[in-house]
Protein backbone atom coordinates (compact mmCIF):
# COMPACT_ATOMS: atom_id res chain seq x y z
CA UNK A 1 0.00 0.00 0.00
CA UNK A 2 2.65 2.50 -1.07
CA UNK A 3 0.31 4.80 -2.66
CA UNK A 4 -2.98 5.53 -1.17
CA UNK A 5 -6.41 7.46 -1.39
CA UNK A 6 -6.54 9.60 1.97
CA UNK A 7 -8.94 12.08 3.52
CA UNK A 8 -9.01 14.09 6.60
CA UNK A 9 -12.30 15.55 8.19
CA UNK A 10 -12.59 18.34 10.86
CA UNK A 11 -15.53 19.55 12.66
CA UNK A 12 -16.04 21.85 15.69
CA UNK A 13 -17.16 19.07 17.48
CA UNK A 14 -15.59 17.82 20.91
CA UNK A 15 -17.05 16.33 23.89
CA UNK A 16 -17.71 19.25 25.64
CA UNK A 17 -18.52 22.48 24.43
CA UNK A 18 -14.69 23.83 24.86
CA UNK A 19 -11.38 22.27 23.49
CA UNK A 20 -10.92 19.42 21.24
CA UNK A 21 -10.57 15.55 20.81
CA UNK A 22 -8.36 13.22 19.30
CA UNK A 23 -10.97 12.21 16.51
CA UNK A 24 -14.53 12.05 16.75
CA UNK A 25 -16.61 11.36 19.87
CA UNK A 26 -19.89 9.93 20.55
CA UNK A 27 -23.04 12.85 20.68
CA UNK A 28 -20.56 15.51 20.19
CA UNK A 29 -20.62 19.43 21.50
CA UNK A 30 -20.43 22.35 18.95
CA UNK A 31 -17.57 24.15 20.13
CA UNK A 32 -17.35 27.84 19.72
CA UNK A 33 -15.24 29.57 17.12
CA UNK A 34 -13.52 33.58 17.19
CA UNK A 35 -14.05 34.94 14.08
CA UNK A 36 -10.95 36.23 11.43
CA UNK A 37 -8.68 33.89 13.45
CA UNK A 38 -6.88 31.05 11.53
CA UNK A 39 -7.49 28.11 13.40
CA UNK A 40 -5.41 24.53 12.59
CA UNK A 41 -7.98 22.04 12.03
CA UNK A 42 -4.91 19.58 12.93
CA UNK A 43 -3.63 20.62 16.23
CA UNK A 44 -5.62 23.93 16.70
CA UNK A 45 -7.32 22.98 19.97
CA UNK A 46 -10.96 22.66 18.82
CA UNK A 47 -13.13 20.38 17.61
CA UNK A 48 -11.70 17.25 15.94
CA UNK A 49 -8.06 17.37 15.96
CA UNK A 50 -4.97 14.84 15.71
CA UNK A 51 -1.96 13.44 18.08
CA UNK A 52 0.65 15.76 16.47
CA UNK A 53 1.33 18.48 13.42
CA UNK A 54 0.90 16.90 9.91
CA UNK A 55 4.50 16.48 8.60
CA UNK A 56 6.06 13.75 6.06
CA UNK A 57 8.91 11.55 7.18
CA UNK A 58 12.40 11.18 4.88
CA UNK A 59 10.00 8.36 2.73
CA UNK A 60 7.02 10.25 2.56
CA UNK A 61 5.28 12.67 -0.49
CA UNK A 62 2.15 13.95 -0.24
CA UNK A 63 -0.10 15.92 -2.57
CA UNK A 64 -3.06 18.17 -1.70
CA UNK A 65 -5.76 17.44 -4.05
CA UNK A 66 -8.95 18.96 -2.70
CA UNK A 67 -9.85 21.27 0.19
CA UNK A 68 -13.44 22.24 0.95
CA UNK A 69 -14.98 24.18 4.40
CA UNK A 70 -18.45 24.94 5.29
CA UNK A 71 -20.22 27.62 3.12
CA UNK A 72 -21.73 29.45 6.43
CA UNK A 73 -19.98 31.96 8.60
CA UNK A 74 -17.99 33.04 6.03
CA UNK A 75 -15.78 29.79 6.26
CA UNK A 76 -12.41 29.83 3.82
CA UNK A 77 -9.00 27.58 3.92
CA UNK A 78 -5.74 27.67 3.37
CA UNK A 79 -3.03 25.48 2.99
CA UNK A 80 0.37 26.19 5.32
CA UNK A 81 3.62 24.27 4.32
CA UNK A 82 6.18 25.36 6.73
CA UNK A 83 5.39 28.44 7.48
CA UNK A 84 4.31 29.82 4.23
CA UNK A 85 0.66 30.15 3.32
CA UNK A 86 -0.30 28.65 -0.56
CA UNK A 87 -3.04 31.24 -1.16
CA UNK A 88 -2.33 34.76 -1.22
CA UNK A 89 -3.97 38.53 -2.28
CA UNK A 90 -2.36 39.66 -5.59
CA UNK A 91 -0.51 41.83 -4.03
CA UNK A 92 0.76 39.39 -1.86
CA UNK A 93 -0.61 40.41 1.51
CA UNK A 94 -2.17 37.56 3.41
CA UNK A 95 -5.80 36.62 2.49
CA UNK A 96 -8.42 33.30 4.14
CA UNK A 97 -7.81 31.21 1.65
CA UNK A 98 -10.44 29.06 -0.53
CA UNK A 99 -14.13 30.33 0.63
CA UNK A 100 -16.55 27.52 1.30
CA UNK A 101 -18.67 28.99 -1.38
CA UNK A 102 -16.22 27.99 -3.93
CA UNK A 103 -15.46 24.81 -2.29
CA UNK A 104 -18.46 23.47 0.03
CA UNK A 105 -18.20 20.73 2.36
CA UNK A 106 -20.43 18.59 1.84
CA UNK A 107 -21.08 19.57 -1.35
CA UNK A 108 -24.48 20.45 -2.09
CA UNK A 109 -25.08 22.31 0.81
CA UNK A 110 -26.46 25.53 1.83
CA UNK A 111 -25.15 28.17 2.10
CA UNK A 112 -26.25 30.11 5.06
CA UNK A 113 -26.02 26.43 7.19
CA UNK A 114 -30.48 27.10 7.72
CA UNK A 115 -31.71 24.24 9.75
CA UNK A 116 -35.30 25.18 9.08
CA UNK A 117 -37.94 27.15 6.63
CA UNK A 118 -38.81 29.73 9.50
CA UNK A 119 -37.90 30.26 13.18
CA UNK A 120 -41.35 30.73 14.59
CA UNK A 121 -43.27 28.03 13.21
CA UNK A 122 -41.23 25.15 13.07
CA UNK A 123 -42.70 21.92 12.02
CA UNK A 124 -41.07 19.09 13.69
CA UNK A 125 -39.88 17.36 10.18
CA UNK A 126 -39.24 21.05 9.18
CA UNK A 127 -38.04 20.80 5.03
CA UNK A 128 -34.71 23.11 5.09
CA UNK A 129 -34.84 26.00 2.48
CA UNK A 130 -32.13 27.16 0.31
CA UNK A 131 -29.84 26.67 -1.89
CA UNK A 132 -27.50 23.86 -3.02
CA UNK A 133 -23.88 24.88 -2.91
CA UNK A 134 -21.34 23.38 -5.57
CA UNK A 135 -18.23 23.80 -6.15
CA UNK A 136 -16.49 26.31 -8.44
CA UNK A 137 -12.85 25.35 -7.68
CA UNK A 138 -10.90 22.44 -7.87
CA UNK A 139 -7.17 22.26 -6.42
CA UNK A 140 -5.55 22.17 -10.18
CA UNK A 141 -2.35 22.25 -9.99
CA UNK A 142 -2.10 20.26 -6.77
CA UNK A 143 -0.23 21.18 -3.78
CA UNK A 144 2.98 19.26 -2.88
CA UNK A 145 4.59 18.32 0.19
CA UNK A 146 7.87 17.04 0.08
CA UNK A 147 9.94 14.84 2.80
CA UNK A 148 10.96 16.93 5.73
CA UNK A 149 7.69 18.97 5.66
CA UNK A 150 5.19 19.99 7.85
CA UNK A 151 2.13 21.18 6.73
CA UNK A 152 -1.33 22.53 8.07
CA UNK A 153 -4.61 23.58 7.02
CA UNK A 154 -5.91 26.79 8.01
CA UNK A 155 -9.53 27.55 8.56
CA UNK A 156 -11.01 31.19 8.87
CA UNK A 157 -14.62 32.42 9.12
CA UNK A 158 -15.42 35.92 8.83
CA UNK A 159 -18.49 35.69 11.83
CA UNK A 160 -17.90 33.74 15.10
CA UNK A 161 -19.56 30.10 15.82
CA UNK A 162 -21.24 30.03 17.92
CA UNK A 163 -21.01 26.75 20.60
CA UNK A 164 -22.54 25.27 23.45
CA UNK A 165 -26.33 24.38 23.27
CA UNK A 166 -28.86 25.41 20.75
CA UNK A 167 -31.25 28.26 22.82
CA UNK A 168 -33.88 30.17 20.64
CA UNK A 169 -32.15 33.08 18.52
CA UNK A 170 -28.50 31.77 19.65
CA UNK A 171 -27.35 31.13 16.44
CA UNK A 172 -25.77 27.54 17.36
CA UNK A 173 -23.46 26.22 14.53
CA UNK A 174 -21.50 23.51 13.62
CA UNK A 175 -19.50 23.96 10.61
CA UNK A 176 -16.90 21.08 9.13
CA UNK A 177 -13.48 20.98 6.73
CA UNK A 178 -12.18 18.65 4.84
CA UNK A 179 -8.92 17.83 2.73
CA UNK A 180 -8.21 14.98 0.25
CA UNK A 181 -4.63 13.71 -0.62
CA UNK A 182 -2.67 10.65 -1.62
CA UNK A 183 0.04 9.53 0.46
CA UNK A 184 3.01 8.29 -1.81
CA UNK A 185 5.20 6.35 0.86
CA UNK A 186 8.70 4.06 0.17
CA UNK A 187 9.62 3.49 -3.03
CA UNK A 188 6.38 5.40 -4.51
CA UNK A 189 7.70 8.28 -2.54
CA UNK A 190 10.92 8.20 -4.40
CA UNK A 191 9.97 8.18 -8.06
CA UNK A 192 7.23 10.98 -6.56
CA UNK A 193 10.60 13.02 -6.21
CA UNK A 194 12.05 11.75 -9.80
CA UNK A 195 8.68 13.07 -11.21
CA UNK A 196 9.06 16.05 -9.69
CA UNK A 197 12.84 16.84 -10.53
CA UNK A 198 11.29 15.71 -14.53
CA UNK A 199 8.47 18.17 -14.38
CA UNK A 200 6.00 15.57 -14.95
CA UNK A 201 2.65 16.28 -12.07
CA UNK A 202 2.70 13.86 -9.62
CA UNK A 203 -0.04 11.45 -9.65
CA UNK A 204 -0.95 7.91 -9.51
CA UNK A 205 -1.13 7.69 -13.27
CA UNK A 206 2.60 9.06 -13.40
CA UNK A 207 3.96 6.82 -10.83
CA UNK A 208 2.53 3.54 -12.34
CA UNK A 209 4.16 5.20 -15.74
CA UNK A 210 7.11 5.71 -14.65
CA UNK A 211 7.37 1.79 -12.81
CA UNK A 212 6.34 0.61 -16.31
CA UNK A 213 9.62 2.72 -18.29
CA UNK A 214 11.75 1.17 -15.31
CA UNK A 215 10.49 -2.83 -15.99
CA UNK A 216 11.37 -1.75 -19.76
CA UNK A 217 14.58 -0.68 -19.27
CA UNK A 218 15.34 -3.31 -17.27
CA UNK A 219 13.68 -5.84 -19.74
CA UNK A 220 15.48 -4.44 -22.33
CA UNK A 221 19.58 -4.48 -21.04
CA UNK A 222 18.63 -7.97 -19.90
CA UNK A 223 17.94 -8.90 -24.02
CA UNK A 224 21.09 -7.29 -24.60
CA UNK A 225 23.04 -9.12 -22.45
CA UNK A 226 21.49 -11.82 -23.85
CA UNK A 227 22.07 -11.33 -27.31
CA UNK A 228 25.96 -10.20 -26.57
CA UNK A 229 26.41 -13.68 -25.19
CA UNK A 230 26.36 -13.04 -21.61
CA UNK A 231 29.64 -10.96 -21.91
CA UNK B 1 -18.10 -14.45 -15.95
CA UNK B 2 -14.66 -14.04 -14.88
CA UNK B 3 -14.60 -10.48 -14.62
CA UNK B 4 -17.57 -9.18 -12.77
CA UNK B 5 -18.77 -5.60 -11.00
CA UNK B 6 -20.19 -6.30 -7.39
CA UNK B 7 -21.91 -4.06 -4.90
CA UNK B 8 -23.32 -4.57 -1.17
CA UNK B 9 -25.36 -2.42 0.41
CA UNK B 10 -25.46 -2.68 4.49
CA UNK B 11 -28.03 -0.97 6.48
CA UNK B 12 -28.69 -1.09 10.14
CA UNK B 13 -32.13 -1.47 10.17
CA UNK B 14 -31.86 -4.52 8.42
CA UNK B 15 -30.90 -8.60 9.95
CA UNK B 16 -30.61 -7.86 13.38
CA UNK B 17 -31.56 -4.04 13.92
CA UNK B 18 -29.10 -2.02 15.60
CA UNK B 19 -29.60 0.11 18.25
CA UNK B 20 -27.64 3.08 19.56
CA UNK B 21 -26.01 1.01 22.49
CA UNK B 22 -25.07 -1.33 19.93
CA UNK B 23 -23.98 0.74 17.20
CA UNK B 24 -22.87 4.18 18.78
CA UNK B 25 -18.88 4.64 18.70
CA UNK B 26 -18.63 0.92 17.33
CA UNK B 27 -16.18 0.20 14.45
CA UNK B 28 -19.17 -2.63 12.67
CA UNK B 29 -18.09 -4.76 10.33
CA UNK B 30 -20.97 -4.29 7.33
CA UNK B 31 -20.30 -8.07 6.52
CA UNK B 32 -20.05 -9.85 9.80
CA UNK B 33 -20.48 -7.16 12.40
CA UNK B 34 -24.03 -9.15 13.76
CA UNK B 35 -26.40 -5.98 13.03
CA UNK B 36 -27.80 -4.65 10.16
CA UNK B 37 -27.81 -7.29 7.04
CA UNK B 38 -24.77 -9.61 7.44
CA UNK B 39 -23.11 -12.37 5.47
CA UNK B 40 -22.22 -15.68 6.32
CA UNK B 41 -18.58 -15.65 6.28
CA UNK B 42 -15.32 -12.78 6.62
CA UNK B 43 -15.20 -11.27 2.61
CA UNK B 44 -11.72 -12.90 1.80
CA UNK B 45 -10.54 -13.72 -1.73
CA UNK B 46 -9.53 -17.19 -3.00
CA UNK B 47 -6.29 -18.42 -4.14
CA UNK B 48 -7.70 -17.51 -8.25
CA UNK B 49 -9.67 -14.41 -7.53
CA UNK B 50 -8.97 -10.42 -7.60
CA UNK B 51 -10.70 -7.76 -5.83
CA UNK B 52 -10.58 -4.28 -6.61
CA UNK B 53 -12.50 -1.85 -4.42
CA UNK B 54 -13.52 1.45 -6.15
CA UNK B 55 -16.13 2.94 -4.15
CA UNK B 56 -17.50 2.86 -0.86
CA UNK B 57 -20.02 5.77 0.82
CA UNK B 58 -21.70 5.76 3.99
CA UNK B 59 -24.96 8.10 5.08
CA UNK B 60 -24.18 11.65 4.90
CA UNK B 61 -24.19 14.17 7.86
CA UNK B 62 -25.60 17.78 7.42
CA UNK B 63 -23.94 21.09 9.02
CA UNK B 64 -25.96 23.62 10.35
CA UNK B 65 -27.00 26.68 12.18
CA UNK B 66 -29.68 26.58 14.43
CA UNK B 67 -31.75 29.63 15.44
CA UNK B 68 -34.48 27.77 16.97
CA UNK B 69 -34.74 24.74 19.24
CA UNK B 70 -37.89 22.64 17.97
CA UNK B 71 -36.85 21.03 14.71
CA UNK B 72 -34.97 17.84 14.30
CA UNK B 73 -34.96 16.87 11.09
CA UNK B 74 -33.06 18.83 8.15
CA UNK B 75 -32.28 17.55 4.72
CA UNK B 76 -33.96 14.03 5.37
CA UNK B 77 -31.71 13.69 7.97
CA UNK B 78 -32.61 13.87 12.11
CA UNK B 79 -30.57 15.51 15.01
CA UNK B 80 -30.82 16.80 18.64
CA UNK B 81 -32.59 19.66 19.57
CA UNK B 82 -29.81 20.98 21.11
CA UNK B 83 -27.18 20.86 18.70
CA UNK B 84 -26.78 21.50 14.98
CA UNK B 85 -25.65 18.85 12.94
CA UNK B 86 -28.15 16.15 11.92
CA UNK B 87 -27.55 12.67 10.32
CA UNK B 88 -25.12 10.28 11.88
CA UNK B 89 -21.97 11.65 11.47
CA UNK B 90 -20.75 8.31 9.75
CA UNK B 91 -17.83 7.10 8.59
CA UNK B 92 -16.45 4.09 6.50
CA UNK B 93 -13.31 2.61 6.75
CA UNK B 94 -11.61 -0.35 4.36
CA UNK B 95 -9.46 -3.33 5.99
CA UNK B 96 -7.12 -5.49 4.33
CA UNK B 97 -6.16 -8.21 6.65
CA UNK B 98 -5.96 -6.56 10.29
CA UNK B 99 -4.57 -3.07 8.09
CA UNK B 100 -7.30 -0.09 8.15
CA UNK B 101 -6.37 1.60 5.18
CA UNK B 102 -7.52 5.39 6.00
CA UNK B 103 -5.16 7.22 8.23
CA UNK B 104 -4.68 10.74 9.42
CA UNK B 105 -2.05 12.69 8.64
CA UNK B 106 0.19 11.84 11.95
CA UNK B 107 -0.02 8.49 10.76
CA UNK B 108 -2.65 7.09 13.09
CA UNK B 109 -5.77 4.89 11.77
CA UNK B 110 -9.01 7.12 11.80
CA UNK B 111 -12.41 6.45 11.24
CA UNK B 112 -12.29 6.62 7.04
CA UNK B 113 -14.04 8.14 4.65
CA UNK B 114 -16.96 10.41 6.31
CA UNK B 115 -20.37 10.14 4.52
CA UNK B 116 -20.59 13.79 4.38
CA UNK B 117 -17.58 13.43 1.36
CA UNK B 118 -19.05 10.18 -0.09
CA UNK B 119 -22.70 10.42 0.53
CA UNK B 120 -25.01 6.80 0.01
CA UNK B 121 -27.53 7.54 -1.54
CA UNK B 122 -26.24 10.40 -3.54
CA UNK B 123 -28.29 13.11 -4.05
CA UNK B 124 -28.47 17.44 -4.74
CA UNK B 125 -28.22 18.15 -1.26
CA UNK B 126 -25.52 15.29 -0.94
CA UNK B 127 -22.81 15.26 -3.50
CA UNK B 128 -19.54 13.37 -3.37
CA UNK B 129 -16.40 15.25 -2.54
CA UNK B 130 -14.35 12.20 -2.63
CA UNK B 131 -13.12 9.51 -5.06
CA UNK B 132 -11.10 6.15 -3.95
CA UNK B 133 -8.61 6.95 -6.48
CA UNK B 134 -5.92 5.12 -6.28
CA UNK B 135 -8.61 2.25 -6.25
CA UNK B 136 -7.90 -0.68 -3.13
CA UNK B 137 -6.44 -3.86 -4.70
CA UNK B 138 -6.94 -7.26 -2.15
CA UNK B 139 -4.99 -9.62 -2.99
CA UNK B 140 -5.30 -13.07 -3.95
CA UNK B 141 -5.79 -15.13 -0.09
CA UNK B 142 -6.50 -11.80 1.46
CA UNK B 143 -9.45 -10.99 3.63
CA UNK B 144 -10.95 -7.12 3.31
CA UNK B 145 -13.07 -5.69 5.01
CA UNK B 146 -15.62 -2.95 5.21
CA UNK B 147 -16.21 -1.05 8.66
CA UNK B 148 -19.16 1.50 9.62
CA UNK B 149 -18.63 3.88 12.43
CA UNK B 150 -21.39 6.57 13.65
CA UNK B 151 -21.05 8.77 16.68
CA UNK B 152 -25.09 10.59 16.88
CA UNK B 153 -27.35 8.65 18.82
CA UNK B 154 -29.72 10.63 17.36
CA UNK B 155 -29.83 9.91 13.66
CA UNK B 156 -32.21 7.05 14.58
CA UNK B 157 -32.40 3.67 13.85
CA UNK B 158 -34.73 3.63 11.21
CA UNK B 159 -34.46 2.22 7.43
CA UNK B 160 -31.72 4.90 5.77
CA UNK B 161 -30.46 6.04 8.81
CA UNK B 162 -27.29 4.09 8.70
CA UNK B 163 -26.10 2.95 5.26
CA UNK B 164 -23.14 2.14 3.71
CA UNK B 165 -22.28 1.16 0.47
CA UNK B 166 -19.35 -0.42 -1.72
CA UNK B 167 -18.22 -1.58 -5.09
CA UNK B 168 -16.22 -3.16 -6.15
CA UNK B 169 -14.56 -5.33 -9.26
CA UNK B 170 -13.95 -9.48 -9.07
CA UNK B 171 -11.35 -11.06 -11.07
CA UNK B 172 -11.49 -14.96 -11.39
CA UNK B 173 -10.09 -17.57 -12.85
CA UNK B 174 -8.17 -16.67 -15.68
CA UNK B 175 -8.48 -12.65 -15.30
CA UNK B 176 -7.28 -12.96 -11.84
CA UNK B 177 -3.77 -13.98 -12.72
CA UNK B 178 -3.79 -11.24 -15.48
CA UNK B 179 -4.70 -8.76 -13.01
CA UNK B 180 -1.81 -10.05 -10.78
CA UNK B 181 0.65 -9.37 -13.90
CA UNK B 182 -1.19 -5.99 -14.33
CA UNK B 183 -0.04 -5.10 -10.88
CA UNK B 184 3.44 -6.75 -11.34
CA UNK B 185 4.17 -4.28 -14.39
CA UNK B 186 2.62 -1.18 -12.59
CA UNK B 187 -0.08 -0.87 -14.58
CA UNK B 188 -4.02 -0.26 -12.72
CA UNK B 189 -5.93 -3.15 -12.94
CA UNK B 190 -9.39 -2.40 -14.14
CA UNK B 191 -11.68 -3.74 -17.18
CA UNK B 192 -10.17 -2.11 -19.60
CA UNK B 193 -6.18 -3.07 -19.05
CA UNK B 194 -7.15 -6.40 -18.55
CA UNK B 195 -9.03 -6.49 -21.95
CA UNK B 196 -5.49 -4.78 -23.33
CA UNK B 197 -3.80 -7.45 -21.83
CA UNK B 198 -5.72 -10.25 -23.66
CA UNK B 199 -5.83 -8.50 -26.89
CA UNK B 200 -1.91 -8.06 -26.69
CA UNK B 201 -1.69 -11.56 -25.52
CA UNK B 202 -3.79 -12.54 -28.52
CA UNK B 203 -1.77 -10.74 -31.16
CA UNK B 204 1.48 -12.41 -29.88
CA UNK B 205 -0.15 -15.38 -30.29
CA UNK B 206 -1.53 -14.74 -34.18
CA UNK B 207 1.76 -12.92 -35.12
CA UNK B 208 3.88 -15.33 -37.75
CA UNK B 209 6.66 -17.10 -36.32
CA UNK B 210 10.11 -15.48 -36.88
CA UNK B 211 12.22 -17.33 -39.36
CA UNK B 212 15.72 -17.64 -38.27
CA UNK B 213 16.99 -19.24 -41.58
CA UNK B 214 16.36 -22.52 -41.21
Amino acid sequence: MAMRSQVYEWTNLAPTTTGSNIRQSNDPQSVSIDANKALDIFIGGKGTNITQPASTTATQFVVIEDIASSPQSGGALNVRINTTDYFQNPDVTQQAGVPGLASPYPRGTTSDGATSNNDATVPTNAIVAGDNVLPSFSLTPEVYVLPGQTWSVLYTCTSAIVGGTAVKGGGLGVVGAFVKYTLYDGPDSLIANKLLEMGITVNPSNVDWYKRSLLEQQSRAAMMTATNGGA
Amino acid sequence: MAMRSQVYEWDGSRGTPGTTLTMLGRSLSIFIGGVGNNITMPASTTATQFVVIEEIAATPTYFGIRTNITGTSARGLTGATTNAYFGPLAYAQIVINTTEYFQDPDNVSNYGVPGAASPYPRSVNFQPSFSLHPTVYVLPGQTWDVRYTTFSSNAGVAAGDNQCFTKYTLYDGPDSLIANKLLEMGITVNPGNVDWYKRSLLSAASAPAPTNGA
